[in-house]
């Protein structure tokens, strides 16, 4: 018996792939694993609760979202423009690898421990620091929103109080993000 | 057992001013929940017979000790195995488990293949070592009229599962650390491991603490309140001072200052203003019924026979290198080891590596159980210069802080008195007159790393750079290999260093000179703790405690835990940081014991397959008060005070205020973990 097949073209991290033959039903994050060597997304519980395998795909509409990678196929993403933990920080011309804000403001801040669930809360934080961006939010509602945008993701290792800590550091160090008092 | 009987015949018939509890309190199984499941990954390579592993575990030696042991009784040859052991997580539960040895059996018949073996969740949930239930029945009695603790009977059991792994520890551990904060002048404490078919249960944070310090301090809020005293009033006046003994008769180690810890919440608004607040909330909330609670323990860490190897090096041009026999396990202690290496050397470690097995440089032999063995036995073993009770310890028993410490500062400490100081003393003795060094007293105690590099009262600074290349100049020391050793005290050695003799506390010990190879230096004579210190079980304490404010909602019987405070005491922090990331991670992990996670130990248990974290619930960030829980942590007695290991206490006394504030809140009193919404409504209807 073969494994049947079906072609995927995605674009990952600004990186065309594809067409590739990838088996039908096989789940995102063992095609991120196995095909295109992408392990930064990690399988936590494989059903879509503790989301330490987030991926944020980016729309043409410019709206983003995260998605669970252990519960959604592979070929949802085809044509898909998609973003891992991988394609977060920058190098520059000479190498030098720069870090996004928030990989920065975690690392800063101690806020990861084992780190298996850091994936999952860079790409969250991220996605939640590019919506204030283009939705600012009074000051007041900052704790309140970061809650809502990260309490999917578990941590078992650190209690969350340094991960929300370091989101809200980054989001007031960021200019923008937070509206004005009238 | 004649003393045993005595007091269980003061507890049945007590004098008069006695008041004797008895209460009896179980707890839950649980899963670790380590977000990396067991898993390993493995390649057998035929042509050369090599098998290739990569394990994450807490306890690389002991894979790196046994994995030889189980192929050689295979059908198919491994001349040479090579070991990655790597960065993990585990909570207890991957040390002294079984998955890095599957991997193995997979990777011999993959083929020539590499073999990944990884659980997914269900299996985790199916197969990792879980933590034990416990079921505890407590005897203690107070007088009445002093309100002074008198006598402790406690007889508990554990549930070990189908295959013994720490049981009979677990059990022994719980059993010593059941008194908590408290001084009882008689007490009475035994413990049984319990087979079963339960899943095997084995090392888990809190290591049997959690559940026998939990309860106590559970009944310890109910016999206050039947003394009518103030739970926290009454803890003070029975807390065990510094000086004072055990349970197991053994005077812990230095200041214990868990009195303070008790009369720093004594005057915290949470606790002062709780009668107060309670009135406003429920006014203002009439479906909701607030508490507060406390709870405060002190445990130990270590196990009594802790050991570790640590290397460091100093190259010519002023760079450190770090090697380590401890395993990263997302406590952060590969940041602290290296942080350390500044006292001595004025810097950070510019390169670490940890979970090294590899110890040629430094050959140590055992033989014997460090535990049990007799006082002869020991005499007679360390008659070779090369042995020791105990090779090298996993990373357990939140061993870093201080034990993993200990090899590390003395090996850097080793380079600095040896290499770097005669170094100094050198160049600033040097010229007319004896220098600049001869106007003044220049003392090794006056040594201070400052900004640019080492002073000494007032001594010119020179910058790690220059020691170091005017070290290799001299053929000064400049690495240093270490083998320690601690059974509720350290081993001590004599070696011939230079021109001296000098004890210091390591039993193992190689150094390097300039740029030429490490040498062994045989140890003239050794100083081991006496076998007898076993029977002490603990020495090392780290105090707790946990201030707690909830919400009960009555129609539902949820649980909402509005803050917390805490306030520890663990000597002086090596990284602030990774001390404040332990305490609210532990708070988590207790909230979870206390509230939320639970597992049926057998048929409906996690072994049926179909668990995983839709119906078990891990604490979220909604469910421990993120933003508005704080922390105090005491301040050290002075900068001389050691770091003390607080990864696993800090998970315990928030089990018990919650408890005891869940009680403030309803006054119904829970003895059985975890307290869920469902238990609470059965109570409140």
């Amino acid at each position: 018996m073969s494994i049947k097949t079906q072609p995927l073209s995605l674009t990952i991290n600004n990186q065309h792939y594809g067409p590739l033959e990838v088996p039908e039903g096989l789940m995102m994050i063992d095609f991120l694993h196995e095909y295109v060597a992408l392990t930064g997304c990690r399988l936590g519980c494989g059903q879509g609760i503790c989301h330490a395998c987030v991926a944020i795909v980016d729309h043409d509409s410019g709206t983003s979202e995260e998605v669970r990678t252990c519960i959604t196929g592979a070929h949802f993403f085809n044509g898909k423009k998609v973003r891992t933990v991988e394609g977060l920080a920058k190098t520059d011309d000479n190498g030098e690898v720069q870090l996004s804000p928030v990989q920065q403001a975690f690392l800063e801040h101690y806020s990861f421990q084992c780190g298996y669930c850091t994936p999952g809360f860079v790409n969250a934080a991220t996605l939640f620091v590019e919506r204030l961006a283009k939705h600012p939010i009074p000051l007041v509602d900052l704790e309140g929103a970061i809650e809502k945008a990260l309490e999917n993701h578990i941590c078992r290792c650190t209690g969350y109080v340094r991960y929300y800590q370091a989101v809200r550091d980054v989001v007031l160090k960021t200019p923008g993000l937070i509206k004005e008092p009238v | 057992m004649f003393y045993a009987g005595e007091m269980a015949d003061q507890l049945k018939s007590p004098p008069p001013e006695w008041m004797v509890m008895s209460r009896r309190y179980t707890t839950q199984s649980v899963d670790t929940s380590a977000l990396e499941p067991d898993n390993a990954n493995g390649w057998y390579d035929a042509t050369t017979q090599t098998l290739h592993m990569v394990v994450p575990t807490q306890s690389p030696q002991e894979v790196a000790q046994e994995m030889p042991v189980m192929m050689a009784k295979g059908h198919r040859t491994v001349k040479t195995l090579i070991l990655h052991p790597c960065y993990t997580v585990g909570y207890g539960s991957k040390d002294h488990y079984n998955f890095p040895y599957y991997g193995a059996v997979a990777a011999m018949y993959g083929e020539g293949t590499p073999v990944r073996l990884a659980n997914d969740r269900f299996e985790q949930f199916q197969s990792s070592l879980k933590r034990h239930a416990f079921d505890m029945n407590y005897d203690i009695a107070v007088n009445r009229d002093t309100g002074m603790l008198q006598s402790f009977h406690a007889a508990m059991t554990a549930d070990g599962g189908g295959r013994s792994n720490f049981t009979p520890s677990v059990v022994m551990v719980g059993a010593t650390a059941a008194q908590s904060i408290y001084y009882f002048p008689k007490s009475d404490l035994s413990a049984v491991g319990l087979a079963s078919r339960a899943l095997d249960a084995g090392s888990a944070r809190g290591y049997g603490t959690l559940q026998s310090m939990a309860a106590t301090e559970m009944m310890m809020d109910e016999m206050a309140a039947e003394l009518k005293l103030d739970p926290i009033a009454f803890r003070l006046r029975n807390v065990l001072k510094s000086g004072m003994k055990n349970t197991q008769g053994a005077i812990p180690a230095g200041a214990i200052r868990a009195d303070e810890v008790l009369e720093k919440a004594a005057v915290h608004p949470m606790w002062t203003e709780r009668q107060k607040r309670k009135s406003e909330y429920e006014s203002q909330y009439p479906g909701k019924r607030y508490g507060v609670g406390f709870g405060c323990v002190q445990k130990d860490f270590g196990t009594g026979a802790e050991t570790s190897f640590a290397r460091v090096e100093l190259s010519e041009n002023g760079q450190i290198s770090l090697w380590h026999s401890g395993a990263e396990m997302g406590t952060g202690m590969s940041t602290s080891q290296s942080v350390l290496c500044a006292e001595w050397l004025g810097k950070p470690a510019d390169e670490a590596h940890f979970s090294v097995t590899d110890w040629s440089v430094l050959p140590v032999e055992t033989s014997g159980d460090p535990y049990i063995m007799s006082q002869e036995e020991q005499d007679k073993l360390q008659t070779n210069p090369r042995w020791s009770p105990s090779y090298c310890s996993p990373s357990s028993a939140s061993n870093s802080a201080y034990y993993f410490s200990h090899s590390t500062r003395e090996a850097a400490r080793l380079i600095f008195e040896h290499g770097l100081w005669p170094a100094a003393l050198a160049i600033w003795q040097t010229g007319i007159g004896g220098g600049q060094a001869a106007p003044y007293i220049v003392r090794k105690e006056d040594a201070r790393w400052v900004d640019g590099g080492l002073t000494a009262n007032g001594m010119q600074i020179l910058s790690l750079e220059i020691l170091a290349k005017k070290a290799y100049a001299m053929g000064g020391l400049t690495g240093a290999a270490v083998h320690v050793f601690n059974r509720w005290q350290w081993a001590e050695a004599d070696f011939t260093l230079g021109n001296s003799r000098q004890r210091i506390p390591v039993d193992g010990l190689s150094v390097r000179s300039g740029a030429g190879e490490f040498k062994t230096l045989a140890r003239d004579s050794v100083f081991y703790p006496p076998t007898q210190r076993n029977n002490a079980s603990v020495t090392y304490y780290s105090a707790v405690g946990t201030l707690a404010e909830v919400a009960v909602d009555i129609a539902t019987g949820k649980v909402e835990l509005l803050n917390h405070h805490s306030i520890m005491e663990c000597g002086n922090l090596i990284v602030p940081e990774l001390v404040s990331g332990q305490l609210q991670g532990g708070l988590a992990m207790g909230i979870g014991h206390a509230l939320h996670e639970y597992l049926p130990l057998y048929e409906d248990g996690p072994g049926d397959g179909t668990w995983n974290f839709n119906r078990y619930h891990l604490p979220r960030a909604s469910d421990v008060a993120v933003w508005k829980q704080t922390s105090d942590i005491l301040p050290a007695l002075s900068e001389t005070d050691p770091p003390k290991g607080m990864a696993e206490v800090v998970m315990i006394p928030v089990v018990a205020a919650l408890v005891n504030a869940i009680a403030h809140a309803t006054g119904h009193r829970f003895r059985d973990l975890p307290v869920r919404a469902e238990n609470i409504r059965e109570v409140l209807q």
